[in-house]
């Protein structure tokens, strides 16, 4: 069954269909196996079911446009043909014969039809595909495409339509991208509950924090800074404590603490995933060095403070180097656990192939463990926005982690919450953005998962 | 189609190079100290062309022996020769794995990485024998020839999981194998994917000149697709009988209905049942 789904979601006019509906169309499906030389139908003959090619081969002979010649095509894998029978007239306008041993996937028009109008909106967006197919891949006038049968305009709203086409212009480039593939996700995460039950999410932390603090005071809760101060104080164009989104002062903070993330980030990056491949990759490798590795790890960052204050001269480096070691571990370990999990097939694959070692390493190790290499990014660089606060508190006079814990000794307490929202999102947009990353160097991937729907 | 040898009423590609002796090989496993033995005493003999089926019981050691042939494990004591040169034995317990014997492996080991096209490159450009130009058009012309037209470009992902065999296989042809090992492939597919593949991979070896070493328990499979039938024994693993399949080649699916098939059936089910039963009691694990 799943090879039917995989050929329905590679075919033109379902690409767009949900792994719903697209499960209940592989339900309509047959297979069928034809040799060399079957006619499939002629010119004239009744159209009821359309086909899509699975393999081989299928010579499609249009009837000549006025007079024109016939037009031949041949079809391939994933092609679709015998349209005619989505359309009003329901006669064969072509001829088509199998040009070499061919499966086909057939599906009858007429129930095709039907389960569609059970789902409009993408039904719709179906029809359409087809008359566009016709059209486009066939030549054939835009007068007879449009004898693509409409299904009935029922309770649909004219808003889910137009944002139903709008998708489609979209994806209408042959192959999807990862661009338009995560394009598509937007638009159907924005149409699915999901934006929705994460505001909630969002009042209720927001909600519990106004009513406990500000509205009931609650025991241990009445000496916080309530919502109201905070928010008032962020947007206040002369704050008490000194810091809002008015001041200069913040930006610098947010763009210190960035900076520092970003070179302790990047230099983890460059010495910790080679380190990862490494280690999972040679065994002699790893029994030296992996017994150091998990010993410094467990160690917390903020037991790391003295010693990097001795080690290092300066206030940037030791904060730098507190953040690096946070991350590069995280990102060490992740990818060496990425190394470890690939198949051996893989590598015995091209080993057979007449790969040696290091093209082995560059073409199978490297790749096959990107996924877990970009999950430890990911875990690496909200690490490194909490190792953050301890490594500021060595040194300087700014950064985010500075200003949570001079605020505290100063009893600025709505600026320690002002900094810690602050923290919260730049942190959510740079994990967003190494997710981001790893989707557009893992394309395969994202195709792969928009197929599965995992 | 390429000319086909008659043979003791048994249909041989024509191909000069791909022989395979295996001779007194034995392979013991030794994890923690307790022995254990995989391939007992095993000798054999596959000509140049043949399609050699090897049948037996889950766990019972035939992919050990596949593994020793393609140099992904050492042996403990004998021989293994291809075309006369020996792969492994004495002073060399494992052989280096070569694109002169392919594996077709068990789940499928396409690249999901590499797009379908780059996974059939994928063994001229490490080799770097030809230009990059040179290997695209000849990857490009074998899998329109295996009627994957069209699905270049897509991720192994993204296509079924029979056209994701079908790609594998083009990819091993590509390096011109003498020999393709398959470790049943086609376990994991449907009967009806299965079937498919049966017809498509006979197309491939008809057209290819290719000794193939296939190893499964499915006898219907075995029957349908060997020259001859290797019944291997449970865990030590030798052979137990050598049966020589003559339904002429080319087949197709009818044979599946020809009395002689049949025949052959009841003649070799026993004897596999028999192991089978041995290897469930003895509690082998998969593998």
């Amino acid at each position: 069954m799943d090879q039917i789904n995989a050929l329905l979601k590679r075919a033109m006019p379902f690409q767009m269909v949900g792994p719903d509906v697209l499960a209940s169309i592989a339900g309509l499906a047959k297979w069928e196996s034809h040799a060399k030389g079957d006619v499939i139908y002629q010119i004239g003959d009744e159209a009821d079911d359309i086909y899509l090619v699975s393999s081989g081969s299928v010579q499609h002979t249009l009837r000549g446009n006025n007079g024109a010649g016939a037009l031949e095509r041949p079809m391939h894998s994933g092609d679709v043909f015998g349209w005619a029978a989505v359309m009003e007239d329901q006669a064969r306008l072509a001829t088509t014969v199998c040009l070499e041993r061919t499966e086909l996937v057939r599906i009858n028009g007429a129930a095709l039809i039907n389960l569609l109008k059970s789902s409009p909106t993408i039904g719709d967006v179906v029809m359409s595909r087809f008359a566009t197919l016709i059209t486009r891949e066939f030549g054939v006038s835009s007068a007879v495409a449009e004898k693509v049968r409409r299904l009935p305009q029922g309770a649909r709203s004219t808003a889910e339509f137009k944002v139903e086409t709008k998708v489609e212009t979209k994806v209408e480039t042959a192959t999807p991208t990862g661009l338009t593939l995560t394009m598509f996700r937007l638009s159907q995460w924005i149409s699915s509950p999901k934006p929705y039950l994460m505001l909630i999410g969002f009042a209720l932390l927001l909600g519990f924090w106004y009513f406990s603090v500000t509205v009931w005071k609650l025991p241990r809760f009445q000496d916080l800074p309530g919502l109201t101060v905070v928010v008032k104080e962020l947007f206040s164009q002369d704050p008490v404590y000194g810091l809002s989104i008015y001041t200069p002062e913040y930006y610098q903070h947010i763009w210190v603490s960035v900076q520092r993330v970003a070179i302790a980030f990047l230099l983890a990056t460059v010495l910790g995933v080679p380190l990862g491949l490494f280690l999972g990759w040679s065994k002699k490798f790893r029994e030296y060095v992996f017994p150091v590795f998990e010993l410094l790890r467990p160690i917390p960052i903020l037991a790391w403070v003295p010693l990097a204050i001795l080690m290092f001269r300066g206030t940037e480096t030791p904060v730098i180097f507190l953040v690096f070691l946070a991350s590069f571990f995280a990102t060490a370990l992740n990818t060496m656990l990425g190394v470890e999990s690939i198949d051996e097939s893989y590598s015995r694959a091209a080993y057979c192939l007449g790969a040696n070692k290091w093209q082995v390493f560059r073409e199978v190790i490297t790749p096959g463990a990107m996924p877990f290499i970009f999950t430890g990014l990911q875990i690496s660089v909200g690490v490194a926005w909490f190792s953050l606060v301890a490594g500021e508190m060595v040194s300087g006079a700014f950064g985010l982690g500075y200003v949570i814990n001079t605020s505290y000794t100063m009893v600025r307490y709505p600026t320690i919450v002002i900094g810690m929202i602050t923290l919260g999102v730049v942190g959510y947009t740079t994990s967003a953005l190494v997710r981001f990353g790893g989707d557009y160097m893992m394309q395969w991937r994202v195709r792969e998962q928009a197929l599965g729907g995992n | 189609m390429s000319s086909v040898l008659q043979g003791s009423g048994n249909t041989r590609q024509i191909a000069k190079q791909g022989a395979i002796r295996i001779d007194d090989v034995v392979k013991i496993y030794d994890p923690d100290g307790a022995a254990v033995m995989a391939v007992d005493h095993c000798s054999l003999d596959i000509p140049a062309g043949e399609i050699c089926m090897i049948v037996g019981p889950s766990g019972c050691g035939k992919t050990t022996l596949l593994n020793a042939i393609a140099g992904f494990h050492s042996i403990t004591s004998g021989k293994i020769f291809l075309d006369g040169k020996l792969l492994c034995g004495p002073g060399k317990p494992q052989a280096d794995p070569g694109s002169d014997r392919i594996v077709v492996f068990q789940n499928g080991a396409l690249f999901p990485w590499k797009t379908n096209i780059d996974n059939v490159a994928f063994g001229p450009l490490m080799q770097g024998k030809m230009g990059k130009k040179e290997i695209y058009e000849k990857a490009r012309s074998m899998m329109a020839d295996a009627g994957l037209s069209g699905t270049e470009n897509n991720y192994p992902g993204e296509v079924s999981s029979g056209l994701r065999r079908r790609v594998e296989i083009v990819r091993a042809l590509m390096n011109d194998p003498k020999v393709l090992l398959f470790d049943e492939p086609y376990r994991a597919l449907d009967s009806l994917t299965k079937s498919v593949m049966h017809e498509a991979l006979l197309e491939i070896y008809y057209k290819n000149k290719v000794t193939i070493f296939f190893i499964t328990h499915d006898l219907e499979e075995a029957i349908f697709l060997g020259h001859k039938l290797v019944i291997m024994t449970t865990r030590p693993c030798k052979p137990k009988k050598i049966i020589d399949v003559d339904i002429p080649h080319p087949r197709d699916y009818s044979v599946l209905t020809s009395p002689r098939f049949r025949q052959l059936m009841d003649e070799t089910v026993e004897l596999v049942h028999e192991e089978a039963k041995k290897s469930f009691a003895s509690g082998e694990k998969e593998g």
